[in-house]
């Protein structure tokens, strides 16, 4: 199972080394007379952008994100119940940080083991890898009026970094019911939102929504995704009939339709009474939609798999649902951790589409808010677009970082 | 059709463990296996060689029903290979098979692929079952690399974590699917070793090899097939010596 790297004998190209960065720069900008025109004038264009970029980002009023950043945050959560996300940060923060701990406690254990050398991560790798998330935390907490947001989210950061040491050094007997924590810590974070007088999630809106829809929306998601994938390999053709069917039909329609659908449509089919509300109408659809796309990303993990593994767990007389369990699925899912983190980004993206029926997520927040009075035909367009870019740029750029890193890890590591 | 000498294939000392009656296999309309009759004899090492192709994989395979055989009837133990799973899994429980890409599970360390089936199939309790896995490794000799992944052995050590993968469900048969075929040659013979040691300590083994140096140090018969058929059976030392058929002359001299 190992590759050996083919080896090479000819000797690469003779390239004439460059001596210095003038010299650089005459062989590759300024080689003619035409690559001369062209290095001056994109290098003006370049410029003249940066510069216009910047002077009209720091001569701005930024006071329409200020007073409006609740609405971009958490939507129309009332002022008076704040309280409640910011504890739903906290648990998260805390679980952030517990699994990441037990994950690391768990990988030096195993080449400890495994009598392979551990590197600990250090606290600059850390920087390097999330400095993202730092910056749009400082630039959101600039726009904040009082000093308790800072206070609070210093607090989270202390609160996440303190369960990453707590999940390092707890015992290995105890890091096994780490999953059992994660699912009591989200459980407590919606109890947090909602619970005892509460909003529940038809009242939720901004950031808080799209990462909602998009969480809850890949975790049902899965399961259902990987039931499909299975049915698609199932030799009974009625369950391969229909798994096929379902999944060809879902991806060939835009999410949108599927939104429009389950707001609208399902507003015919079901009486008033029994009729969900519109938020969890769009969650259903969202996972309806996620599944045939989930199928297809652990579909290709499943072929992943050598026939050979197959054959090797049947050979030791395991029976067809272990070997699928203990054999196939392990190595088939790890295989589509990236393709996963990948449909992750390109949903958490989509969710700002509940938009077009009326549901105040992030992106038609930073749309709505131009319309208030103060603010009306000012042209603020612009701020608020960036910000909400700002947002979704850090979390897609991290996560797709994060995917490749994990992607480099996994072809070199244990297998 | 060549003379075939079946009273030699059929004959096996002692109690047969393994016996094929009349055996045909299909893949499409290529015939794999052609009316194949043969026995193996409890502790009895059979090696069989021949051209590829000539489905000296595909019968192993059928015997513990990796392949499912069309026709004819193939008896394990007692066990008769039918549709039915039960008898399917008791087949495979009593029988251990070795692939020529070793075909361990790469997300499991050595000790997690030895003691997986034991665990999983024989139920032991995870003690039991860790203890009989480093016997077994201690018979492979390799005892040390418990911990380790498949990914960090060589392949002569990868081969033998999966001998003592298929040893350690204590099967009563061992099938050998060209196992060092995929090998280094400086890593051939640590496999073999062991092989040898299997077979002198009493072990039902049916090999699907080229190594005629194993086939001269314990083979009891060995069996040349060529295009679906059994074409010769004999001792290791009729093959060196008085070959017979026209195939089995022309394969040996390509060989040897």
């Amino acid at each position: 199972m190992t590759v050996e790297a083919p080896v090479f004998e000819e000797t690469p190209p003779q390239v004439e080394p460059a001596r210095g960065a003038m010299d650089w720069v005459r062989k590759n900008l300024f080689n003619n007379w035409y690559n001369s025109l062209l290095t001056v004038a994109l290098a003006a264009f370049v410029i003249w952008a940066v510069v216009a970029l910047l002077q009209g980002l720091l001569s701005a009023d930024y006071e329409i994100i200020r007073a409006n950043l609740r609405l971009f945050m958490v939507g129309g959560f009332p002022a008076d119940q704040l309280w409640r996300p910011w504890a739903a940060t906290y648990c998260w923060a805390v679980m952030f940080g517990f699994v990441g701990g037990s994950l690391a406690a768990a990988a030096r254990d195993r080449a400890t083991e495994a009598g392979l050398p551990y590197v600990r991560t250090t606290f600059r790798q850390i920087l390097t890898r999330y400095w993202p998330i730092l910056v749009l935390i400082v630039v959101i907490l600039s726009f904040t009026t009082t000093i308790t947001p800072t206070l609070l989210t210093v607090g989270a950061l202390a609160a996440g970094l303190g369960s990453y040491y707590l999940g390092r050094i707890l015992p290995r007997a105890v890091r096994r019911w780490t999953w059992l924590i994660v699912i009591l810590l989200i459980a407590a974070s919606y109890v947090a939102l909602a619970g005892f007088g509460g909003v529940g999630w038809q009242g939720w809106g901004g950031l808080q929504l799209n990462l909602f829809l998009a969480f809850a929306g890949l975790l049902v998601a899965f399961p259902f995704g990987l039931l499909l994938a299975m049915g698609r390999r199932s030799s009974l053709p009625v369950i391969r009939t229909i798994s096929v069917g379902y999944i060809e039909l879902v991806r060939g329609v835009p999410l949108i339709t599927v939104l429009i659908a389950g707001a609208f449509a399902v507003g015919f089919l079901v009486p008033r009474d029994v009729r969900p509300g519109v938020v969890t109408r769009m969650l259903i659809a969202i996972i309806a939609f996620e599944a045939a796309y989930i199928a297809e990303v652990v579909r290709g993990g499943l072929q992943a798999v050598p026939l050979g593994q197959v054959e090797a767990a049947q050979a030791v007389g395991l029976a067809p649902w272990k070997t699928m369990r203990l054999i196939v699925l392990p190595q088939a899912l790890r295989a589509t951790i990236p393709a996963m983190v990948g449909q992750f980004i390109s949903l958490f993206k989509d969710t700002t589409l509940v938009a077009v029926l009326g549901i105040t997520e992030l992106l038609d927040a930073t749309f709505i808010v131009n319309s208030q009075t103060a603010y009306l035909g000012k042209g603020l367009f612009v701020i608020t677009l960036s910000f909400a870019a700002l947002v979704f740029w850090v979390g897609c750029y991290t996560m797709s970082r994060e995917s490749r890193r994990l992607e480099r890890k996994l072809g070199v590591g244990e297998r | 059709m060549t003379v075939t000498d079946y009273s030699d294939a059929t004959r096996a000392t002692g109690e047969a463990i393994i016996e094929l009656v009349g055996v045909d296999k299909f893949f499409g309309n290529f015939q794999a296996l052609k009316d194949i009759n043969m026995r193996v004899g409890r502790q009895e090492v059979v090696v069989v060689i021949g051209p590829s192709g000539g489905g000296k994989s595909t019968l192993i395979r059928c015997i513990n029903r990796l392949e499912k055989h069309d026709a004819g009837r193939l008896v394990v133990d007692g066990i008769e290979l039918s549709d039915d799973v039960r008898n399917i899994q008791e087949v495979r429980r009593e029988t251990g098979m070795v692939f020529q890409q070793f075909n361990l599970f790469p997300h499991l360390t050595v000790l997690d692929n030895v003691t997986l089936a034991p665990r999983q199939v024989r139920k032991l309790p995870k003690k039991d079952a860790e203890a009989l896995a480093m016997q077994t490794l201690t018979r492979v000799k390799i005892p040390e690399q418990a911990r380790k992944y498949p990914g960090q052995l060589s392949g002569g050590q990868q081969q033998r974590v999966a001998i003592a993968r298929a040893l350690a469900m204590q099967p009563k048969v061992m099938l050998f699917d060209e196992p060092t075929s995929a090998l280094d040659p400086e890593m051939i013979k640590e496999v073999l070793d062991v092989m040898v040691e299997l077979g002198r300590g009493g072990m039902t083994m049916v090999v699907v090899t080229h190594e005629m140096g194993f086939a001269r140090a314990v083979a009891n018969r060995v069996v040349f097939m060529a295009e679906g058929e059994i074409v010769e059976v004999g001792t290791p030392e009729h093959f060196f010596t008085d070959p017979q058929e026209v195939r089995t002359k022309l394969f040996l001299s390509q060989i040897l």
